[in-house]
């Protein structure tokens, strides 16, 4: 039976309660690591010095979820877009979110770039194993044997290269004094806030943090509940959860 | 006026201890809590959410009120209240 309430869900502060319904499809990762963003920022009082940015793909349906200011742009420019806006204003803390193509593919260099030099800000991709938005087309981090749009036959390794492993990669080339690499999963939401925590910590201390969330698509991977879960286990066999990274104070 | 929202309300799960909330403007009907509930005890409602399809809601002999669902729900569809 439908009942009307007064009391609605509970958001976070840090979650816009104008918009209701995210612009995600059912299941998605990107609502389960952004609520969990948004809570973050709550628990440690950011929400007047957060400054967020989406990028292409996906991630731009984030566009009007959180309740902090809020910037769309390009493919991987998300990254020197919110460094911009911490290097003009260094009290901000600046999260740029993004998925696997605009992070390792299409805005790889703005973030090989940003680890080297420590850039102040938080780099969140968001890896759901393929391009969501255009479709589901391979990307960089399509596992071995993985079918999508463009490998109709399964990710041969041969042809294509093997997947990129970000967190991995960013860890080989972060400055271990000033820095924070992570990779975290949306199957263990708690851990992932811990994660987010520590990541924003040293953010707000004027650091550089990058966090790869493995992440689900349900609709590009044509899975049920059921299987949708399953496939995450599987990503965390091939892509290792784990802190990379970590600078000295950040508990 | 105050703004009100379309639920189901399910009280006194978990002995009473509990009371269980599905905001059916924001349940996509994804499945995903009725995996990860530890009791198994969520099931698809009669009722629909937002894309009117199936909303969830559990069996509240079995439900323990401890909140995974609402933890594990990509769209904060789920309020689960302890007493
Ligand atoms: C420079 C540029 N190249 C290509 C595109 C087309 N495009 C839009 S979204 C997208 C894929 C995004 O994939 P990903 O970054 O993994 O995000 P997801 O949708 O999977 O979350 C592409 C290739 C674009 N918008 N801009
Ligand atoms: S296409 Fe995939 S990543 Fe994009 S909103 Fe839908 S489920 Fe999420
Ligand atoms: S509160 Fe716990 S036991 Fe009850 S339906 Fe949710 S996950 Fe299952
Ligand atoms: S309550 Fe949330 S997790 Fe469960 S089916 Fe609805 S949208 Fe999906
Ligand atoms: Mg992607």
């Amino acid at each position: 039976m439908i009942e009307m309430l007064e009391k609605g869900p509970r958001l976070a502060k840090a979650q816009n309660a104008e918009v209701g319904a995210s612009k995600f499809c059912p299941g998605c990762g990107h609502g389960m690591i952004l609520k969990t963003l948004a809570q973050t920022i709550d628990e440690l009082e950011l929400n007047d010095k957060a400054v967020f940015g989406c990028d292409i793909g996906c991630s731009l349906l984030s566009w009007n979820y959180m309740n902090v200011d809020t910037v769309q742009t390009h493919h991987g420019r998300t990254t020197p877009v919110i460094y911009g806006v911490t290097r003009a204003n260094p009290d901000l803390v600046g999260i740029a979110y993004m998925g696997d193509g605009g992070g390792l593919a299409i805005g790889s260099q703005h973030l090989v770039n940003a680890a080297v030099r420590s850039e102040n800000l938080l780099i969140i991709v968001a890896n759901n194993t393929n391009y969501g938005m255009t479709g589901g087309q391979m990307s960089p981090t399509t596992m071995p044997g993985q079918k999508t749009e463009t490998t109709p036959y399964g990710r041969d390794c041969d042809v294509t290269g093997r997947p990129a492993k970000g967190a991995e990669m960013v860890a080989s080339i972060a400055d271990p004094e000033k820095s924070f690499v992570a990779r975290a999963s949306v199957s263990n939401l708690r851990k992932l806030k811990a994660t987010f925590k520590k990541a924003l910590k040293n953010v707000d201390m004027g650091g550089f943090s990058f966090v790869e969330v493995l992440s689900v698509c349900p609709l590009n991977w044509r899975t049920n509940n059921v299987q949708t879960w399953d496939r995450l286990k599987t990503m965390e066999e091939f892509f290792e959860v784990k802190d990379f990274v970590q600078r000295e104070g950040l508990e | 006026m105050t703004k009100t929202h379309k639920a189901i309300k399910v009280e006194n799960v978990a002995k009473g201890k509990a009371d269980w909330h599905l905001y059916t403007d924001y349940c996509k009907g994804c499945g995903l809590c009725i995996v990860k509930c530890p009791k198994k005890c969520l099931n698809w409602s009669k009722e629909v959410g937002i894309y009117q399809t199936p909303a969830v809601e559990p069996n509240p002999e079995e439900c323990i009120g401890c909140g995974t669902c609402e933890l594990v729900c990509p769209d904060n569809a789920i309020r689960v209240e302890k007493k």
